[in-house]
């Protein structure tokens, strides 16, 4: 009797386990999943400073951690700084060979870390930033945060109401800073998250790794679609995976036969509302973003980035 | 207790998998391909061990349920094929293709099977076609006494006699039906039972008689003046031509009919230099032959006129001059399913030919059997789906039992019956299907469609076909047609292989899990993984992700 | 080591002799020479220490915060409305047991803005857990800077350590340093009990459950006991090395005294001044110097004040709609006594925004509490102009 030949979809994701179970996170949580093939390729010798989010609740209460590393909660707004500090002391008292990561959800990254995030970005604190990004304030219940998309749903944006801005360019904006290094990245393609952890570990300075994490219940959408959105999110060039060297040289991770920006919308119940015009809208943006991109990668290009 | 609020533990003291409702099971489904191979092949395994280029491994598994891998890859209409989920995402894979492959690698030097102590019965084989062979093959690995006989000189049944050489080249035929000699079964031919032996000595001597003697009669033509020279069956002259025989045939032959004798009984006159043609009732929508044939006889410039049938063959001086046609048109449809002809009135017409070859089927000859057994026959020999008859000791399987009609049907019906022999002369279980084709994990009976494939994990490849022989080369000789594939295309297309049903360890499930509560199992190669009930939330993504539904949600009781 | 040093120096260049380890600041007047001062030392490699220079005081607490973690000694500086800014992440450092030292330099809060001395910032930052020290000198600064290192540290919670600006942040004095290699005699290297360390992994600050929560609060409590006895000890040790003490309280002729004017900061010296002219004169009146107001000395307090007959207190600071924040904290301290031993407590409020305390003022004081003949509680303001 013969077994199956092993066909591996994924080399890159290592086998050791050190986020552990039990921990809180919702079932199907794209953050959840983000954080354990993230710490997978970090490895033990890591530090994390997270902020208020889901993830200072998803790693469990007193007296327990489902992290399995060194973990720092800090205040809402404070990752960036935390972290770069946790280096500065590392680094005052000799202790050398350390990832510091700052993982924060994307209200403490766009909205109220904003700031201590540019700070700590233009001082080029050695520290691995990741902006875990559910699209919300899903800790507090479903608010609006400035990395919402135009046209959803939450409870601080709701029925007719629905959230009417676009979405901040995180990483446009932190290119702007000319960071080392930074990435976009998503659960959907854990060698894609795996490699991009690699190199950002490779890298001195401040590197900064944005992971679009789908959220069931903040999303309205199935527990076990997390995989297929976040994979419709890159598919659809919602959420491109590129990576961004000193601010200005840019790769595409992947190019993806495109999808109609449709098929990641129906996912989702917090696009149930939209009309095929205000569809018709997102897609262009969704098009102009795209062609925006591809443009600062040919000027990437131009100036032998 | 700490100063501040610092940890002292892991989380794993909080059981999250009393939150789910459903959860997931790991099981092996039914890929399409293998519930419709008659033969029983286990397509998926032997696909893939071939993809990963551990080629006798692959043979092995082939082996275990045909002797006739070459032969199948090059003959059978693979409904493998038409059943893959492939079709939707580039085509279907191309198994027959690799099937070849693999039989063709190993034809010269097969592997040694594993073979059973002697177990002192005997079984006779009527007949030496696929269903007769591959029960022999069969019973001779399970250690019993074949002896195997065919009125015909040379062993293969309608693999030797009627499928030319141009599609089955002899030296495949001869190597596969050698290692079945070469496993100690014995083929005595030139020995027509109930001529040459009678059946009743047979049933007296052996302890088992298996009956698989085909269908080697054809069904006359029907029309005005069909007897008499110049109008012949079509397997007679396909036998006249595989066994090196003058074919009788004059130089303007029509053939008549829309299957497998018609189709290579008209390329095999194109091959002797013959100005042939086809006539078929009805549309080629409805002919019975296997499609690529149809494809490849147009191809080499025969023509077809559908809508006619022959309604009096036409002769001068007892020579055939031509023939009277009558335009047909399709009526309801029969039992068949399909539309039936009728005849358009006041539409004869006639054309001219110099011989008419008839190929408008065949059936049975069970004139060999004793009157007290053809009682209880008809048109074939009744049999359960083990071949098991209303004597014990008599079986039956092949066209004589079911009339299927492919050389796959053939072999899986000769291995049915060698088990259910098996069992009757041993005592020992009836092996049950799944026994039959190995299993890994838990089981279903559920035969995976294309919708519960997680296509994202599966480039948009084509299918890839080897080359034919130019169509102005290949009708001077009965040379083969069709091409295989080189090593590295073997490796790509077999690389296509979606493996429905089957887990090949593809780890996404472990990788995707939000609670790590999937985990591998070490050192067990066919338990892969195991969920963490305790901790398992129920989310189903491992589910939905997993490529090849190999995962199912169950309500939790 | 003399020195000529302003106040904001001798921070600075205590915080050099102690070695800190990481600074992180964020400039505020008065407190800019304080980081200025950090700056120069480090430049020039006198201080061997990670500088970061952050956006804001926000950030200046959380980077203390975040390398004290990792098992650094930090210090930082603020002023006002840094301080105010700080505020979520005092309560951060202490309940956090991180034992951060700052340095806050006494200021206006604005609206309108004031860049001159009182203590209403500091005193706002009462309740978040850290210790308070109020200095009257800028050797008293350097001293204190040390000094706190080494209280922090055995209890494991915040100090602040607060000047006057302009009047101590800006004034030139004579400073004794006593350098890193005689300083490291009384203060050694730090040692975390618990932090960041990759080897034997915590989570802190995860999320507490209702049933355990008010435990770290009763052992914040419990160092906080500790810690008047490790202050004390602290001032002790420091006096015994280096041959300067100052108490948790200082007592200035308030044994015989029928009347104690009560001070923080530099209205003290002042104080000193007034307390010695009115003693030549006859005038029965003494001083008390409140120098660590967390945790609140009340034992020594009732101690310096349970004799007398009345006590004005000189707060430069006011907690609206209740009055001065010290007169509260001396009531509170005094009420457990019997009523014989309980004088009267009359609270001034003077010197916000940075108004000068004249000697004049402080003998306005001493003559209005002496004439007073009931303790009625109400805040009396001194010098309101129309
Ligand atoms: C021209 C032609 C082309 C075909 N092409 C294809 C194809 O491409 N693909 C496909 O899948 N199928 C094809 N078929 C059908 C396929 O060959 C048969 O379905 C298959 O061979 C049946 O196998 P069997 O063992 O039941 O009988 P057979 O192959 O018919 O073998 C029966 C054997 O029994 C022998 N026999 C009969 N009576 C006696 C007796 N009394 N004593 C001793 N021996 C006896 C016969 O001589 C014969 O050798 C074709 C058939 C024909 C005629
Ligand atoms: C200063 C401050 N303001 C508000 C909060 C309340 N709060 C906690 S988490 C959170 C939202 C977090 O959103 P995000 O960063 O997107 O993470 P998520 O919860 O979505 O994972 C808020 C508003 C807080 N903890 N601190
Ligand atoms: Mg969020």
């Amino acid at each position: 009797m013969e077994a199956l030949p092993h066909l591996k979809n994924f080399t890159e994701v290592a086998e050791r386990e050190i986020m552990t179970s039990g921990h809180v996170a919702c079932p199907g949580c794209g953050a959840a999943l983000a954080m354990r093939l993230a710490l997978k390729t970090l490895g033990r010798d890591t530090i994390l400073v997270i902020p208020a989010c889901c993830w200072a609740v998803i790693d469990g209460p007193f007296p327990y951690s489902a992290a399995g590393v060194p973990v720092f909660q800090v205040a809402f707004e404070t990752a960036a700084i935390s972290a770069g500090a946790i280096r500065y002391g590392l680094d005052a008292t000799g202790k050398k060979g350390i990832n510091v990561v700052a993982w924060a959800g994307d209200g403490g990254t766009f909205d109220i870390g904003f700031g201590q995030l540019s700070a700590a970005a233009e001082r080029n604190d050695d520290i691995i930033y990741v902006c875990y990004d559910n699209e919300a304030y899903m800790n507090t219940g479903i608010q609006r945060s400035s990395a919402t998309p135009w046209g959803a749903w939450t409870t601080t944006t709701p029925g007719a109401d629905f959230k009417r801005e676009r979405k901040k360019n995180l990483l446009e904006i932190m290119a702007a800073h000319r960071i080392p290094y930074g990435a976009t990245t998503t659960v959907a393609y854990p060698d894609d998250l795996v490699r991009k952890f690699r190199r950002a570990m490779s890298v001195e300075g401040f590197r900064l790794i944005h992971i679009f994490s789908p959220c069931p219940p903040g999303h309205k959408a199935l527990e076990k679609d997390s995989i297929l959105e976040s994979r419709y999110a890159v598919e659809s060039r919602v959420f491109p995976l590129y990576e961004v060297e000193d601010g200005t040289h840019y790769t595409l991770s992947m190019d993806p036969p495109k999808r109609p920006v449709d098929d990641y919308l129906n996912l989702q119940g917090r696009f149930r509302h939209l009309t095929d015009e205000q569809r018709a809208y997102i897609q262009q943006t969704v098009d102009e973003e795209w062609a925006r991109l591809m443009h600062r990668m040919k000027v990437g290009e131009a100036i032998g980035g | 207790m700490p100063l501040m609020a610092a940890s002292l533990g892991d989380m794993t003291v909080n059981k999250t998998g009393s939150w789910r409702n459903v959860e997931p099971h790991h099981v092996e489904q039914v890929a399409p391909c293998a519930s419709h191979c008659p033969a029983g092949n286990d397509v998926v395994m032997f696909v893939t061990l071939a993809a990963e280029g551990r080629y006798e491994d692959a043979w092995r598994v082939l082996a275990a349920t045909t002797p006739f891998p070459g032969t199948c890859g090059r003959v059978c209409p693979h409904p493998c094929e038409s059943e893959c989920n492939r079709t939707q995402l580039g085509g279907a894979v191309n198994i027959h293709s690799i099937e070849r492959f693999l039989g063709d690698k190993f034809r010269n030097s097969p592997p040694e099977m594993p073979k059973a102590s002697h177990t002192h019965k005997r079984i006779a084989v009527v007949g030496s076609g696929p269903a007769g062979l591959s029960c022999a093959y069969q019973l001779a690995l399970a250690g019993h006494g074949v002896t195997v006989f065919e009125a015909h000189p040379q062993p293969g049944g309608m693999l030797r006699v009627g499928i030319p050489d141009y599609r089955l080249p002899s030296e495949v035929l001869d190597a596969e039906i050698a290692r079945i000699t070469d496993l100690g079964v014995e083929i005595i031919t030139d020995t027509r039972v109930g001529v040459d032996v009678q059946f009743g000595k047979l049933m007296d001597k052996f302890d088992a008689v298996f009956v698989a003697v085909g269908f080697t009669s054809s069904r006359p033509l029907g029309a005005e003046g069909d007897e008499g020279d110049g109008v012949l069956p079509g397997i007679e002259v396909l036998r006249r031509i595989n066994l090196g025989l003058p074919d009788e045939v004059g130089d303007q032959p029509l053939v008549v009919g829309g299957g497998n004798t018609a189709m290579d009984a008209a390329r095999s006159m194109l091959r002797r230099g013959k100005k042939v043609s086809v006539m078929y009732r009805r549309t080629r929508h409805e002919m019975p032959a296997i499609a690529e044939e149809i494809e490849e006889l147009l191809t080499e410039g025969i023509e077809i006129t559908f809508l006619a049938t022959p309604v009096e063959v036409l002769r001068e001086d007892g020579r055939v001059t031509g023939v009277r046609c009558i335009r047909m048109e399709l009526g309801e449809p029969d039992e068949s399913g399909r539309r039936r002809p009728v005849p358009v009135e006041d539409s004869e017409y006639t054309i001219e030919c110099n011989s008419v070859i008839t190929a408008i089927g065949e059936t049975s000859d069970l004139s060999f059997l004793p009157d007290e057994i053809k009682a209880k026959t008809s048109w074939n020999i009744p049999a359960d789906e083990l071949g098991r008859t209303f004597e014990p000791k008599l079986f039956a399987g092949g066209d004589v039992a079911d009339g299927a009609g492919t050389v796959t049907a053939a072999i899986g019906y000769g291995r049915k019956a060698a088990a259910a022999i098996d069992a009757h002369l041993t005592g020992r279980e009836l092996p049950t299907d799944a026994a039959t084709s190995p299993s890994l994990r838990d089981r279903t009976d559920h035969v995976v469609p294309f919708e519960e494939l997680n296509t994202a994990y599966f480039e948009d490849k084509p299918r890839f076909e080897p080359e034919s022989q130019p169509v102005d080369e290949r009708i001077k000789s009965f040379d083969e047609v069709r091409g295989s594939y080189s090593e590295e295309e073997l490796l790509a297309e077999a690389r296509r292989c979606f493996s429905c049903g089957s887990c090949p360890a593809c780890d996404n499930c472990f990788i995707f899990c939000p609670d790590a509560a999937i985990t591998h199992v070490k050192g067990d190669p066919f338990k892969l993984y195991i969920v963490d009930t305790e901790y398992c939330k129920g989310c189903g993504i491992c589910a939905a992700e997993c490529p090849r539904a190999c995962i199912v949600m169950k309500a939790v009781r | 080591m003399q020195k000529i040093l302003t106040g904001n120096e001798s921070a600075a260049w205590g915080a050099m002799c102690a070695m800190a380890q990481v600074v992180s600041a964020y400039p505020i007047t008065p407190q800019t020479t304080i980081i200025e001062e950090l700056a120069n030392l480090v430049a020039k490699g006198m201080l061997k220490a990670e500088f970061i220079k952050v956006e804001s005081e926000h950030s200046a607490m959380a980077g203390c915060i975040g390398a004290q973690a990792a098992g650094a000694r930090t210090f930082t500086a603020t002023s006002a409305q840094g301080l105010a800014l700080m505020h979520e992440m005092l309560h951060w450092a202490a309940l956090g047991r991180l034992p951060v030292v700052m340095a806050n330099v006494n200021r206006a809060m604005a609206p309108g803005w004031s860049i001159w001395t009182d203590q209403n910032d500091s005193l706002a930052q009462r309740d978040t857990g850290w210790l308070q020290y109020y200095c009257e000198s800028n050797q008293e600064v350097l001293d204190t800077v040390i000094q706190a290192y080494k209280v922090a540290e055995a209890v494991d919670l915040p100090v602040m350590l607060v000047l006057d600006a302009f009047f101590l942040s800006h004034t030139y004095e004579a400073v004794d340093i006593p350098g890193q290699e005689r300083t490291l005699g009384y203060l050694p290297p730090y040692k975390p009990s618990i932090y960041l360390d990759v080897n034997e992994p915590h989570a802190f600050g995860g999320i507490v459950p209702q049933d355990v929560y008010m435990e770290f609060r009763y052992k914040m409590q419990l160092a906080m006991d500790q810690a008047l006895e490790e202050a004390d000890k602290a001032d002790e040790e420091f006096n015994r090395m280096f041959g300067r003490g100052y108490g948790l309280i200082e007592r200035y002729h308030s044994d015989d005294a029928e009347t104690i004017l009560v001070t923080a900061g530099t209205a003290t010296s002042t104080a000193r001044v007034v307390i010695d002219d009115l003693r030549a004169r006859g005038r029965s009146v003494g001083l008390l110097k409140i120098r660590l107001f967390r945790p609140f000395p009340a034992q020594l307090v009732r101690e310096a004040l349970a004799g007398c007959r009345r006590v004005a207190v000189l707060d430069r600071n006011i907690c609206v709609g209740m009055g001065g924040i010290f007169a509260q904290e001396i009531r509170s301290a005094l009420y457990h006594q019997p009523p014989e031993r309980r004088p009267h407590i009359h609270g001034y409020i003077v010197g916000l925004g940075g108004r000068d305390i004249i000697p004049e003022v402080i003998e306005q004081i001493a003559d209005d509490a002496e004439k007073r003949t009931v303790d009625d509680g109400r805040m009396i303001w001194i010098g309101l102009k129309d």
